[in-house]
């Protein structure tokens, strides 16, 4: 039974860690995902000329899982929804960065974006995009840095915190 | 007897846990969460000692004053 229990405390704590290390790893790939959908949205507007809400279609369908939900929604939001593009974006948004691993500095460079969205020429627009994608590409570079830092720690500290709960209450 | 070597090799593993924490954070660059961390083990360590010693204390004194 002492035994049973100790074993269990031990799968709990390294599962702990390995949750906390896969959280770190993540958030790059999620920054790098919504590099990827900007860059999309970029070529959409300069050379498909789409409507913006026919490129989050685009987007939607292209990208893989935690990225896409969000372009998906906003473009059935812009559908249904007469409100204006800025509020559906950041209620999108803050919606989603809940369910992406995301920092409140990344929610915050979308929202920045998302108020300069549909309000200029294509021009204009693409200069908007590429200072978030470069906003997002300085975020990515720290996310990434914490990863390589953070990432084994977070999982030997799991399992060596359990090994110490059990000695300790043995 | 056999309580005696429970509690010494349960300190042994305490510090050798509490070592390695201490590596993986210097390591990563955290020194004053290591210190902080060896610390904590320390004090840990401090008062499973001092219970055995109060232990010890209660017995000579039920040995040589004759009270309970």
């Amino acid at each position: 039974m002492k035994w049973l229990g100790a074993f269990l405390l031990l799968c709990t704590t390294t599962w702990i860690g390995f949750e906390w290390s896969k959280k770190l790893s993540d958030r790059p790939k999620h920054i790098r995902q919504l590099i990827n959908a900007l860059q999309i949205l970029e070529a959409e507007i300069v050379y498909s000329q789409l409507p913006l809400q026919e490129a989050f279609e685009v987007i939607g369908r292209q990208l893989p899982k935690p990225a896409n939900l969000l372009f998906a929604q906003v473009a059935v939001a812009l559908q249904s929804n007469t409100a204006n593009l800025t509020e559906i974006w950041s209620a999108s948004v803050n919606q989603w960065v809940k369910l992406a691993n995301l920092d409140k500095n990344e929610q915050e460079i979308l929202l920045q974006f998302g108020a300069t969205l549909g309000q200029h020429d294509a021009v204009q627009q693409t200069k908007h995009i590429q200072l978030a994608l470069h906003h997002l590409e300085r975020e990515m570079q720290e996310a990434r840095d914490q990863h390589i830092k953070y990432a084994k720690l977070a999982k030997s500290l799991g399992v060596l915190g359990g090994l110490f709960i059990i000695v300790l209450l043995f | 007897m056999l309580a005696d070597a429970t509690i010494l090799f349960q300190i042994a593993g305490i510090g050798i846990i509490v070592a390695l924490i201490h590596t993986i954070l210097k390591q990563m660059g955290k020194e004053e969460i290591a210190q902080f961390a060896t610390l904590v083990g320390f004090i840990i360590v401090l008062v499973i000692v001092v219970n055995g010693l109060s232990d010890l204390f209660q017995q000579i004194k039920s040995v040589f004053l004759f009270q309970g």
